[in-house]
């Protein structure tokens, strides 16, 4: 198992390299430069010219782009210009506020989505089935920016049960619970969707598996129904449903850029919209990078965490 | 049975803690008394004067430091401020200034001479040891300053190596705003993140992302503020800072949607509007195809309904453009200038006349930028506008920062007309940068229209290189006569800037110049 992970992870450089690659070309060929940004007005070429000597984008491409490659080799992703600060401080900070909105977010659509997937599947075309069925539609079809503005107007406006926006209260106690009213609509919103197509995967999941021999012996056997269920059919399901939430993983996190904007959760999505609209290359590059390497990583744990649960996979 | 009980308690308990999650955690707390809360558009870059050039940034600066000099409530006149009184040479080119007795700033050092002198050489000679704190992108301002001498510890004396007369408005700007010395040695780059300055409220703290403090500075030498603090919070989304005016977590609200003005009507809210320093207009290709004729460019001007835009399209939030100079610079403002009339059939006639009738016309529109109000609404407007005298307009669209790619080098060879506004803290810096000959794109200037009218030079020159403001005023009042009958430009719109309070906010006003003055304000 050992040896996987090591190889996993061994395959894993030529990607991040190739993105590092990437994402310094596109930041390098889209149009406006962060000094014409900067200067706003006042980009004449000659005050452009200056500022770009000054932040040090005058250089050749290649030549600028190994310097950023060796810097951050060394663990020093550059400067922000737009926000004046270390690009590793503000990339670290702001993942973990992404963490904590789409880790929570993931926990809750996770067990709602397997919960609704599992109680379908095992009343097929019964009342409940139908209810889940119809809410998993309703959840799957509202744009999850849309259901946070409702969620604002609702709760927030008109109801005053939660803050608006925002992370922390700026006056009081930084405890869980201020984080917690805080969390509660981002985190809602972002997981209705996913919620949805986990509990539509999982039922499907669940039907398969229940038509199987196994469960008719169980069954024969006079195990309690709800064990059959919960016990012998969904850990055989869990092996269909486990990927499904890799992808549901990464699909919450790029969905957090939404509702971080729409709740002003102090998240990397909203963080790399502001830089790549202020042409902060440092930061984009940073932050882009940053980011790939996660997915990596979260890519290679969710398979040694499927080949741990059906040995078959390994390879 | 086991795991099953387990799970089924664990559900429970999952249960439990959404229901507790969901249920009214108790109504928002209020804002606290004497602390102001300011819905910003954006985190700030840095609280260094010399190094940031956002509206944004200058609104949280304005309350930390002082100038030499700044505008005088409600006007774009200079008056004193840490500079008591100056003395012009004759020929424009030596300001001496005496500085106020006795003002410190925030970290204790004193502000005199030598601290002036420190903050105009820090920026502008590469060879100073703090000029490793910048880029200083707006130092340009101030690129007419051959040196700094200090003459006494109360005096100080600039030489500019030609006569400029927005030199006084540019230290009214917040370039010209003055840190503290000691603060910029010992925090060096970081000094962005420590500021220290001799303004109304001081620095406290900065939380990433989500707060600016500053504090009230009790030995303020104009009057210590009414407030105790100010919170800056940056939120970037415009409907999310209208929320959180409507639902309290806020009670200043800046740059309002002109579509959720609406939800601040009644007695609960004050909205605040202040026309400013700003201008909406076409850029007009003077050098090539239908625009190089006079009477086409007349002709734009009288078939567009300005009315209709700034009271539809920007439900009020600006008013009529009837110039290149906006009227908030009043005493530079012609007030004999009447706009264009909305008249499509002269325009029709003025179009027949130069036999262009039909013609085709390429339109760059932006997406969105600074000061450009509702680009993509207002340049479908106008398309309407001119389709409906006959011209053929083609819009092509760009994102802000690919757009003044495109549109600064010149529009020759691409387009016929184009979208643009400037906000200016003095009625030179515009025509000056835009409309003069020598301002043509490839000699580094904005006249992206290739405009050209030696009379309109002559008047320009003057009016920089002269000192009183009653003559310039003459100049720039003959010029925007002269650039109106030309119409290099359609004029388009002025903005308004504006901003909601609470009721639980008094003795607020916004300033022509955009700035946010929070010095008076009081909060219940």
């Amino acid at each position: 198992m050992a040896g996987y992970i090591l190889k996993r992870l061994i395959s894993a450089l030529p990607v991040l390299f190739g993105i590092s690659i990437i994402v310094f070309v596109i930041m390098a060929m889209i149009p406006g430069d962060p000094a014409t940004a900067i200067l706003g007005s006042y980009a004449t070429p000659e005050n452009v010219e200056k500022l770009k000597r000054d932040l040090g984008l005058d250089k050749p491409m290649m030549q600028r782009y190994f310097i950023w490659l060796g810097n951050m080799l060394q663990g020093d992703f550059g400067r922000s210009f737009s926000l004046n600060r270390s690009v590793l401080d503000e990339v670290l900070d702001r993942f973990g506020a992404t963490l904590i909105l789409a880790g929570t977010s993931f926990v809750l659509c996770s067990i709602l989505g397997i919960a609704a997937g599992v109680v379908s599947a095992a009343r097929q075309y019964g009342l409940a089935d139908r209810a889940i069925t119809f809410a998993v539609l309703l959840g799957i079809s509202i744009p999850s920016f849309f259901l946070g503005m409702m969620m604002i107007l609702i709760f927030a406006v008109k109801l005053r049960w939660f803050p608006v926006s925002g992370m922390w209260p700026i006056y009081g106690a930084r405890d869980l619970y201020a984080l917690i009213s805080h969390l509660t609509l981002p985190a809602l919103s972002l997981a209705v969707v996913a919620t949805g197509v986990i509990a539509r995967l999982s039922r499907s999941a669940m039907l398969e598996v229940l038509r199987q021999d196994f469960i008719r012996t169980a069954r024969a056997k006079g195990v309690h129904e709800r064990s059959v269920i919960w016990r012998h059919a969904l850990r055989a399901a869990m092996v269909s449903i486990i990927p499904v939430l890799g992808v549901q993983a990464g699909f919450v996190l790029s969905g957090a850029v939404y509702i971080e904007m729409v709740f002003q959760w102090p998240g990397v999505g909203r963080m790399l919209v502001d830089a790549i609209l202020k042409r902060d290359i440092l930061l984009v590059q940073g932050g882009v990078v940053f980011v790939a390497a996660c997915y990596v990583i979260f890519n290679i744990t969710v398979d040694v965490a499927q080949s741990l649960l059906d040995p078959r996979i390994k390879t | 049975m086991k795991l099953l009980k387990l799970s089924r308690r664990a559900m429970l308990a999952a249960g439990a803690a959404m229901a507790l999650a969901l249920s009214p955690l108790g109504v928002q707390a209020q804002t606290p008394e004497d602390v102001l809360i300011v819905g910003q558009i954006a985190e700030p870059k840095a609280l260094d004067p010399a190094a940031v050039t956002a509206v944004n940034d200058f609104r949280i600066l304005m309350n930390v430091y002082d100038g030499l000099v700044r505008y005088k409530d409600g006007t774009l006149e200079v008056e004193p401020s840490l500079a008591t009184s100056w003395d012009i040479s004759e020929d424009g080119t030596v300001y001496t200034f005496t500085l106020r007795d006795g003002v410190s700033f925030h970290d204790g050092s004193a502000f005199n001479a030598e601290a002036v002198k420190f903050n105009f050489d820090r920026m502008l000679d590469e060879n100073h040891p703090y000029h490793n704190t910048g880029p200083f992108p707006l130092s340009f301002f101030f690129s007419a300053i051959e040196n700094v001498e200090v003459v006494d510890a109360m005096t100080v004396r600039f030489t500019l190596n030609a006569p400029y007369a927005p030199f006084l408005s540019n230290l009214a700007y917040p370039t010209g705003l003055i840190v503290s010395p000691t603060a910029v040695q010992q925090h060096g780059a970081e000094f962005g993140r420590n500021p220290s300055g001799t303004g109304a409220f001081k620095f406290a703290e900065w939380r990433s992302n989500e707060a600016v403090v500053i504090e009230a500075n009790a030995k303020y030498w104009d009057g210590a503020p009414e407030l105790q603090a100010v919170v800056f919070r940056p939120i970037t989304d415009a409907n999310t800072r209208t929320a959180e005016m409507l639902a309290g977590g806020i009670d200043l609200m800046v740059e309002v949607p002109p579509v959720a003005l609406s939800e601040f009507q009644g007695d609960t809210y004050t909205i605040h509007e202040q026309a400013g320093p700003h201008v909406w207009f076409l850029i007009l290709n003077a050098k090539e195809g239908p625009f190089a004729d006079k009477r086409v460019r007349q002709a734009a001007n009288y078939a567009i309904n300005k009315e209709a835009i700034v009271n539809d399209v920007l439900e009020g939030t600006a008013a009529v453009a009837a110039g290149p100079t906006p009227p908030a610079f009043a005493w530079a403002y012609n007030e004999s200038l009447e706009p264009y009339p909305y008249d499509p059939d002269k325009a029709r006639a003025l179009l027949a006349e130069a036999g262009v009738e039909g013609a085709e016309l390429t339109f760059y529109v932006t997406e969105g930028g600074s000061g450009m109000l509702d680009p993509v609404a207002m340049g479908t407007a106008i398309q309407a506008d001119l389709q409906a005298v006959g011209l053929t307009v083609n819009i092509e669209t760009y994102e802000w920062n690919t757009f003044l790619g495109e549109v600064n080098p010149g529009l020759e060879g691409k387009a016929d007309m184009a979208e643009m506004a400037w906000m200016t803290n003095d009625p030179d810096t515009l025509p000056f940068l835009a409309l003069r000959t020598a301002a043509w794109p490839d000699q580094g200037g904005f006249n992206s229209g290739y405009y050209s009218n030696p009379k309109v030079d002559e008047l320009l020159e003057a009016a920089r290189a002269a000192t009183d403001q009653a003559e310039r005023a003459r100049l720039y009042k003959e010029m925007q006569v002269i650039v109106q009958e030309d119409a290099p430009w359609v004029f388009v719109a002025n903005w308004k800037q504006n901003a909601v309070t609470s009721d639980r906010v008094n003795n607020f006003s916004l300033q022509p110049s955009f700035f946010l003055l929070l010095g008076d304000v009081v909060k219940n």
